[in-house]
């Protein structure tokens, strides 16, 4: 008996350590993001002895970025590194100057009609495919789920060809309509939805309700942790997208990444610049994160899990 | 309960013809329709889809058979990013080039470099990052660990991190005399060529990859853990089972389907890698060895204009990833999925 409790206590220490470190790692380059933007350049680059606490010269940094006329983000002129999905990291720059270009605007509006567009598709379809049965529902659905596999960047040619021939070019609805049917929002929902009850729905069906009354009067009310989450996703998502609003839109037009974008000046990468913007762009991320995490979490996963 | 008839001459009680009905409903309940409804909640998503996603890739099928590099004079696109301007004439260019576009592959030695680079971080990494998602969330199951939600939160915060900014925070702790070396040497280990030597860079990648994924797939795992019924346990252990049966002959098997999501879903993550090697390592060095297939597919659209060979190369890329989709599922016994 006392063999065992040993065993067992070296098998407690033994996950601890093994956790305390994961997130001891797991920390490591975060808080490097956070400490290398309050140091100068010169202290955290290059140095044989680096610099392990905050310095003070976040303050500094910050108002160089401000101040800044020409970053380049990274790598050499002449590499397509300005191509890379920016995303939020431009949020620290020029706020007002993004609002008189109507970027704010601009992605807001896109962002948001989407986000309400794609949940009602999205929870629509996977309502059909969780509750009913039909010809060809599989194939359909794994047609559907098979997309997911292209990268973004590779259908921006083909989309573009075909907004041009039919005149959506330099219009929002170019942006919004593509992934509106989002493949990803589709199969969460169809996994989520596929947890309500049959008799629930069978017996709303007898007291004379519709079918589309099942879908928002019992489905949507149900699936709301999974609609949040989800609306999250298709949000961050669409306000992040960078080079297919770079292809479509025209000046006047642009959404903030895009917008960013022509500010950015090929001279050098100013790392205490980006380290002071990938900081503030980390920090609403994290606090939103934290927040919403277990609903999040609970909300994606009753899909991922099922099966 | 063949007794409890004989004392119950009445028949069926209303309350038991209800559930019969009902159940009898329920069974019919999927036919409900005939399909037509379900058809009818599929209408939008599916013409969206259809003409604004499945179109463009069947479209991109269509071009990959022709040379399209865009000769003429007359624009229809216009870019000026400030380090190239890029320019896209009008689709009259096609020439119909037939197989061409993908027998050149076979010639092509980048591609075959990326095809390379992209399977060696694939191998290295996902096997690695679901084997430490799994340890952690068994880890982070057991209900003596104190803390768990704190610990479930630390490790899954890396998945919000900005791309550009965990990506640029890797490129700066990878220097040669960066963080990481910095630790190494003064822990007596010689420094390692993170960003220099083709190993190792594609190592770097595989380490961020990994860091910014492993919680991820972690809280996956630990929804799938928590679905494992715990009689199970409670039966093995009266088998005698000690923790390792346990986990090899109950966690395991349970958790199959999982597993099998998070592998494959990592798999074609790992495939679609691009920003990463483009911020980490400047766009594939050194000497192009952490070029991905889809750095390389968009190289080829983008910036040495041949859409037609890129949309070649898009289809070889779905190709290999369907054919690894489905080897995993086949492995996984999970043919109905």
């Amino acid at each position: 008996m006392r063999e065992e409790t040993r065993r067992e206590a070296v098998w407690q220490f033994l996950t601890y350590a093994f956790v305390i470190v994961g997130a001891i790692l797991t920390m490591v380059p975060l808080y490097w993001i956070f400490v290398a933007s309050t140091l100068r350049e010169s202290e955290f680059l290059s140095s044989t002895d680096p610099r392990l606490l905050p310095g003070d010269s976040f303050l500094a940094n910050f108002q160089s970025l401000q101040a800044r006329e020409n970053v380049q983000f990274v790598g050499e002129p002449g590499q397509m590194t300005q191509f890379v999905d920016l995303g939020p990291i431009y949020f620290a720059y020029d706020f007002w100057h993004l609002w008189d270009m109507g970027a704010i605007e601009s992605s807001i509006f896109i962002a948001v009609v989407y986000t309400l567009l794609s949940l009602v598709l999205c929870s629509m379809a996977g309502f059909a495919f969780a509750k009913y049965e039909f010809r060809f529902k599989k194939p359909i659905f794994y047609a559907i789920l098979a997309t997911l596999i292209l990268p973004i960047q590779l259908l921006v040619i083909p989309l573009f060809l075909l907004m041009s021939q039919i005149g959506l070019t330099n219009s929002y609805w170019a942006i919004i309509l593509p992934w509106a049917a989002n493949p990803l929002g589709i199969f969460l929902m169809r996994q989520n939805m596929q947890s309500i009850p049959d008799a629930l729905l069978e017996s709303a069906r007898m007291d004379g309700a519709t079918e589309f009354q099942l879908y928002y009067k019992i489905a949507l009310p149900t699936m709301k942790s999974s609609l949040a989450a989800l609306a999250i996703i298709l949000f961050l998502f669409q306000w992040n997208l960078f080079l297919f609003p770079l292809v479509i839109l025209e000046q006047g037009k642009y959404t903030i990444p895009v917008a960013i974008n022509q500010l950015v000046g090929a001279q050098r990468v100013y790392y205490d610049q980006i380290m002071v913007a990938a900081t503030l762009s980390v920090i609403p991320i994290f606090v939103l994160f934290l927040f919403l995490q277990k609903q999040f979490v609970s909300g994606i996963l009753a899909g991922s899990v099922k099966e | 309960m063949a007794t409890q008839d004989s004392t119950v001459p009445a028949g069926p009680s209303l309350a038991d013809r209800v559930r019969f009905v009902r159940q009898s409903l329920s069974h019919r309940l999927p036919n409900a329709g005939e399909g037509v409804v379900g058809y009818l909640f599929l209408v939008p998503a599916f013409l969206l889809f259809g003409v604004f996603l499945a179109f463009p890739i069947l479209y991109t099928f269509y071009l990959s058979f022709f040379r399209f590099e865009g000769v003429s004079n007359e624009t229809i696109l216009w870019i000026d990013t400030g380090f190239f301007s890029y320019r896209l004439t009008r689709i009259a260019d096609l020439e119909f080039v037939g197989l061409s576009n993908y027998t050149a592959m076979f010639a092509d030695t980048l591609f075959h470099q990326a095809l390379f680079n992209t399977t060696f971080i694939l191998v290295v990494q996902v096997p690695l990052m679901v084997l430490f998602a799994l340890l952690f969330a068994v880890a982070l199951n057991a209900s003596f660990v104190k803390f768990r939600g704190v610990f479930r939160t630390v490790l899954a915060l890396p998945v919000s991190a900005n791309l550009v900014a965990y990506s640029t925070v890797f490129l700066l702790m990878m220097q040669d005399a960066g963080l990481v070396n910095y630790v190494l040497t003064s822990l007596g280990l010689p420094s390692i060529p993170w960003l220099t030597s083709s190993f190792w860079s594609r190592m770097t990648i595989v380490g961020a990859v990994t860091w910014r994924w492993t919680g991820y797939n972690m809280i996956i795992l630990l929804a799938g853990l928590q679905n494992v019924p715990q009689q199970l346990y409670e039966a093995a252990e009266i088998d005698g089972a000690g923790r390792w049966e346990k986990f090899r002959y109950v966690t395991v098997p349970q958790l199959r389907p999982v597993l099998l999501f998070v592998f494959v879903t990592s798999t074609i993550g790992t495939f679609k890698l691009f920003s990463e090697p483009v911020i980490i390592n400047g766009g594939g060095a050194p000497l192009d060895s952490t070029i991905t297939i889809v750095q390389y597919i968009y190289q080829t659209a983008f910036i040495d204009f041949r859409l037609g060979y890129a949309s070649a190369l898009t289809y070889v890329l779905i190709a290999v990833v369907s054919v690894l989709s489905a080897v995993q599922l086949r492995v996984g016994g999970e043919s109905d999925a």
